[in-house]
């Protein structure tokens, strides 16, 4: 196997319009987010752009720490991976809040906190694509997005995104990414959703950019 | 006192030092490979991506086999005119999501491409930390050459 081609770039104008297509995807996610805690919740698209590989693998952070996350394989008509990713402490707190406890009353990621976790990921991951492959339609048939169960890791962010990119990094030194963090109550917190599609989804993406969606 | 380690080698980035000090690299399906001389104190880290490169690539560090000899060679320009007498450590290459396949398959045919690259070039590999389900912080120190590898909650391994 030889690697070593360089996807070309793509412009900011495309870049633009890829923000608003996935600002839909967390706009509907919000709503299914607000219904699940019981509570006001936003997501804000804050990065959608194509990086140099090593500075990808540092979006979640250089911390050395570990962290936890759910990561969602998807198939269909979007092709990759979809991980919501938090600290320790934000995860923790997420599950608290679920179970109905006092904040701070988990301290470790058991089977219940997991569940809470992969649960809040199966419910914002299904809604964000559900919104994207409608956003994605190119008239074809097939449009589907077919997402996974969401898998929970506690593990280094660097090492968690290098195996998501790998799929791109095999056709390209730029990896293209999404990056949507959260407000909760009004207040940030440290979750993040970070869409990775592999290098045939992204080609689908700039071909649907330069020939329209419908 | 523990040794002062650099900043993180990255994905697909290479990294030397000497006599002091000591490289990093968090790893997870990829690679890292640590050569080291014990009588120069001379180490270096790779942290290999992809077994092959096509044509010249931009970034040498990223494939097995242009990394190895750019990293063997940024060692040499540390030691010049010395007579490089080096060792291999591996670690890396797991598979950390059972329902993503494809890169397991890569992370094993990159650890075959690095050791036939380092038979050829007559270096022994004596540690090897390879495969799993969790990625690992790996960590060369350039007095000793001793490789630490780290596994979210659980006990390190010294190599």
């Amino acid at each position: 196997m030889q690697h070593g081609t360089n996807r070309r770039m793509l412009s900011p104008e495309q870049l633009t319009a890829l923000t608003d297509l996935f600002r839909i995807g967390a706009t509907e996610a919000t709503a299914a987010l607000s219904r699940w805690l019981g509570r006001p919740a936003r997501m804000t698209v804050e990065r959608v752009d194509q990086l140099a590989l090593a500075d990808a693998t540092e979006v979640l952070g250089d911390s050395e720490s570990p962290i936890a996350a759910c990561v969602m394989s998807m198939r269909g008509r979007v092709t990759g991976q979809l991980i919501l990713a938090f600290d320790d402490a934000s995860g923790l707190s997420l599950a608290d809040l679920l179970l109905e406890k006092p904040s701070g009353t988990s301290t470790a990621w058991g089977e219940i906190e997991r569940s809470a976790a992969q649960e809040t990921a199966n419910i914002v991951g299904c809604v964000y694509l559900n919104a994207l492959s409608r956003s994605f339609h190119d008239g074809t048939a097939t449009h589907e997005v077919l997402p996974s169960p969401p898998q929970f890791t506690h593990d280094y962010p660097q090492s968690l995104l290098q195996f998501a990119l790998m799929n791109q990094a095999a056709a390209s030194d730029l990896v293209f990414l999404t990056e949507t963090q959260f407000h909760i109550d009004g207040s940030p917190v440290n979750w993040n959703l970070l869409f990775i599609p592999d290098a045939d989804c992204v080609a689908t993406i700039e071909n649907l950019l330069l020939f329209g969606m419908k | 006192m523990p040794p002062k380690i650099q900043p993180s080698i990255r994905m697909g980035e290479l990294g030397v030092c000497r006599e002091t000090g000591a490289l990093r690299t968090l790893l997870g399906s990829c690679l890292g490979v640590a050569l080291y001389d014990r009588k120069l104190r001379v180490a270096g880290l790779a942290h290999i991506v992809l077994p092959k490169a096509t044509g010249t690539p931009e970034l040498p560090g990223k494939y097995a086999d242009t990394a190895l000899p750019e990293l063997i060679r940024q060692m040499q320009v540390a030691v010049p005119g010395a007579n490089l007498k080096l060792t291999a450590k591996l670690a890396g290459g797991a598979n950390m999501f059972n329902s993503i396949s494809a890169p397991a398959t890569i992370g094993e045919m990159n650890t075959q491409a690095v050791e036939r690259i380092l038979g050829e070039l007559r270096i022994p590999v004596i540690g090897r930390h390879l495969g799993g389900e969790q990625g690992r912080r790996m960590t060369l120190d350039a007095a000793t050459g001793q490789v630490t590898i780290e596994i979210a909650s659980s006990e390190s391994t010294v190599l």
